[in-house]
């Protein structure tokens, strides 16, 4: 017979509270991500130009994807459009990718290192950190009067394109160096996002980093430099193969945000055209239900994003597939046939007689 | 004890769900106000606007349904501030203060919203900012768009709602009103402004280069394309300076001079001749060093016009008040080249964009609105006050008659000439009834996409050049391309 006391402690279930506190979180989810996420999907099947879309089928994929008819100005439009972008993304992604992760992982090294006794990593840590924190669009428009076409931006005046025509003559020449396009040329403008999103984003990755190399037992770069090991040997015997973990991790939020650019291809130009060399997907899914007000393509969009969608999943499985860990699945499968053969054992003790 | 956990829990939780609906609510006193008050408005509407149908039938004057003397003020004034929504306040926050600086008794009660950056995004945003419950009054809009809105009634009521009819405007320019009146021929939205343009010069070096000593001297190297593109010329080899801004600049003159609208009743996309005469223009022009490389609206675009890059620009009225665009050219006051430019009127008449007022449904302003329209479109004299007040060219014939006959605008930026008497005769000529489409801004940029890549080369003739403008074109909604 339980005490009233005990009763009491029975009947107080606080596991009640927990789910009210979390509900919060859950209803802002499913109103302002899960619906919008499964409505993208709707529309990704459904018809462009208005704002209440019937259900059209694939054609918004067809269009997007497949090879338009001839004189068909309009998928014309749409599939180059998507595809010119779709490289963009690519290229972009993986030229800011990869300097990024080396110059981070290089960053991480060296402030971890216990051997380099640097001064003032926190002040470092906290610089490169810093890029992070602007918002994209005064980079842009900061990299817009550095690197503009203009005769007038930074790098031009430099180079002495702005020069009155007294001081033309007085340098001795007869017209002033034409200015270099940057933002207009397809390389230049490509290079400069690469540098730019490497910029921007290097610090935070090196904290990533940082925080999985200091996950490592701290005894095993001790028994390494004991042993003689010196500092190259300690990273990749000891430093990459147990930051693998982080590393997975950094490379696919890299991934996942790298498809996703939007914001410095999408504002660095001048005018109302949208340059057409750094424009990414997430670009044209904005560009394709914005750019007519009346009549948005909401179908197109949809598709685009829904396009995205399955190659990022695709990515996202190959990165998990290479770097899974396998050691552990060749283990697996040992005490899988361990216990096979054992079972085969036990079964045929017979015939061993 | 139990209880009180209980109830702290409750709080607690309610205070961090109530945190995450913030955002969502904006500002909750006219959230809760406008609904009701948009609906009291609109029930008053509907008999009210059944009645003067009515009377009007006797006179026979079906279309304009309100056009009688009697129209009346319909929309109560229940709301505190009369808000006027805008890309810029460029323009609203001087009209603000001239107005209520003439009504006191107003002072306080107008108040500009800034709504996106550009006028492309307001075009955007307006929609989402009316389904909000935000106070909306009156909103700006902007030539390449207006049509969307107006033709929209859940956007824009008829301007009747506020007491005026179609005779209250007949001193307006006619083509600000026929932009201003819907596909059903109801007056939405009246503009305070006209908008011719011209080409804005630098004095110095008209005397120094050409010998032209006065606007008029002026004018005769510059009277049509032909002698424009030989002055080029001549300035460029001479003294290697160009004749016009930028491409930009001179796209809309010529993109004024349509002779069709870009797209004909069918929303099918219209390319003349026109087109090929631009795009070989325009080559002409980049590749010679006519126009400088910059591009409108960017820094670089204010430089050229103080260190000898451009002979001048093409500027139109709105470019030519106190700190616009022809201001920034000149380096501000005590600038570089303060003072040094004179306008006169170019190789052809043109008008650059424009603004209208327009009434939103959710209007609660009833007197203030009407008198602040009325201020600005209506009335003879206080547009003329405007037009001394901020150099802008009204939108009403009289008024700026009555100035350039006074000679009372006397325009520093100009070293002291009357930028109204070169423009007030192009201002007669503008005519854009049925060349404005829906579709235009967007057309226009994707020409001018296609223009920047055919001058620069990347497309290799004037074929590619269309087939690209084609392909761009026929991404818009609604539009069909062959």
């Amino acid at each position: 017979m339980a005490t009233a006391a005990q009763r009491r402690i029975k009947s107080v279930s606080y596991a009640k509270y927990g789910y009210i506190f979390i509900l919060p979180f859950f209803i802002v989810y499913f109103i302002f991500a899960l619906w919008p996420l499964l409505q993208t999907f709707v529309l990704a099947f459904c018809e462009n130009g208005t704002r209440e879309p019937a259900f059209i089928g694939l054609d918004n994929f067809k269009t997007i994807l497949a090879t338009p008819p001839e004189n068909d100005f309009k998928a014309m439009g749409i599939h180059e459009t998507f595809w010119r972008y779709f490289k963009n993304t690519l290229i972009i992604w993986v030229g800011n990718f990869i300097p990024q992760i080396a110059l981070s992982l290089l960053l991480a090294v060296w402030f971890t290192d216990l051997r380099v006794k640097m001064p003032g990593k926190g002040f470092f840590k906290v610089v490169m950190y810093m890029p992070n924190i602007i918002t994209a669009a005064s980079v842009a428009g900061l990299f817009l009067a550095l690197f503009g076409d203009s005769s007038y931006s930074v790098i031009n005046t430099l180079r002495g394109c702005a020069m009155t025509k007294e001081e033309i003559a007085a340098a001795g020449l007869t017209a002033a160096p034409e200015p270099w396009k940057v933002i207009t040329s397809v390389w230049g403008s490509r290079v400069l996002v690469m540098f730019i999103q490497v910029w921007m984003w290097f610090g935070n990755t090196m904290i990533m980093l940082m925080s999985g190399i200091q996950g490592i037992n701290e005894s095993l770069f001790e028994a390494a430099e004991i042993d003689g090991a010196n500092s190259t040997q300690t990273f990749w015997r000891i430093t990459f193969p147990l930051l693998k973990t982080i590393m997975v991790y950094t490379l696919l939020t890299s991934m996942i945000g790298g498809l996703q650019m939007f914001d410095i291809p999408f504002m660095l130009h001048t005018g109302n055209i949208i340059n057409e060399n750094i424009a990414t997907i997430a670009v044209f899914v904005y560009q394709m239900f914005h750019s007519n007000f009346a009549k948005p393509s909401f179908g197109y969009s949809g598709a685009a994003s829904v396009i995205l969608f399955v190659i990022t999943s695709i990515l996202g499985a190959l990165v998990f597939y290479v770097q899974r860990d396998k050691d552990a699945i060749a283990k697996k499968k040992q005490r899988k046939a361990a216990i096979k053969a054992a079972k085969a054992k036990a079964k045929g003790g017979g015939f061993s007689i | 004890m139990n209880k009180l956990k209980k109830s702290l829990a409750l709080i607690a939780t309610l205070a961090i769900a109530s945190t995450a609906f913030v955002a969502c609510g904006g500002d909750s006193t006219p959230a809760n106000d406008t609904p009701a008050d948009t609906s009291k408005a609109a029930d008053e509407t509907k008999p009210a606007e059944e009645t003067p149908a009515d009377e009007t039938k006797p006179a026979d004057e079906t279309k304009p349904a309100d056009d009688t003397a009697s129209a009346e003020n319909k929309i109560a004034e229940t709301g505190d501030k009369l808000s006027v929504l805008c890309w810029t306040g460029d323009d609203v926050e001087k009209m603000i203060e001239n107005f209520t600086a003439a009504n006191p008794d107003y002072a306080g009660k107008v108040e500009y919203v800034n709504v996106g950056s550009k006028g492309q995004e307001a075009r955007e945003q307006y929609a989402n900012y009316f389904a909000g419950g935000e106070d909306a009054d009156l909103f700006v809009l902007e030539a390449d768009w207006i049509l969307d809105y107006i033709n929209n009634d859940e956007y824009t009521a008829p301007l009747t709602d506020l007491g005026f009819t179609t005779d209250d405007f007949k001193g307006c320019y006619d083509y600000t009103v026929s932009i201003g009146t819907d596909k059903n021929g109801v007056l939405k939205a009246a503009s305070w402004q006209a908008t011719p343009g011209g080409y804005v010069y630098r004095t110095d070096l008209a005397e120094e280069y050409l010998g032209a000593k006065t606007p008029d001297e002026m004018q005769k190297f510059v009277d049509s394309w032909d002698k424009f593109t030989e002055t080029a010329k001549k300035v460029k080899d001479e003294h290697n300076i160009a004749m016009a801004d930028t491409l930009g600049g001179m796209w809309q003159v010529w993109q004024y001079n349509r002779a069709n609208a870009w797209a004909d009743k069918d929303n099918k996309l219209v390319i003349d001749d026109f087109c090929k005469t631009y795009a070989d223009l325009a080559k002409e022009y980049w590749d010679n060093g006519y126009v400088t490389k910059e591009d409108q609206w960017t820094d670089g675009w204010y430089q050229i016009g103080q260190d000898d890059s451009t002979m001048g620009y093409f500027f139109c009225t709105w470019c030519l008040g106190k700190g616009s665009m022809l201001s920034n050219a000149e380096g501000g006051e005590g600038g570089k080249t303060f003072g040094k430019y004179n306008i006169t009127a170019g190789p052809s008449g043109w008008a650059w964009g424009g603004s209208w007022l327009a009434l939103s449904p959710k209007c609660d302003n009833g007197q203030i609105a009407h008198d602040f329209v009325k201020y600005f479109t209506v009335d003879e004299n206080t547009a003329k006050d405007y037009a001394l007040f901020k150099s802008e060219f009204v939108n009403n014939p009289n008024a700026m008659k009555a100035i350039v006959d006074e000679g009372s605008n006397k325009n520093d930026l100009l070293g002291g000439q009357d930028q109204f008497s070169v423009l007030y005769e192009a201002a007669g000529n503008i005519d854009m009834d049925g060349k404005i489409t829906a579709f235009d801004s967007q057309i226009k940029d994707a020409f001018n996409g296609a223009i920047t890549k055919y001058v620069k080369g990347e497309v290799a003739s004037y074929d590619d050049m269309i087939t690209e403008f084609k392909k761009e074109a026929a991404k818009i909604e609604g539009l069909t391309v062959e």
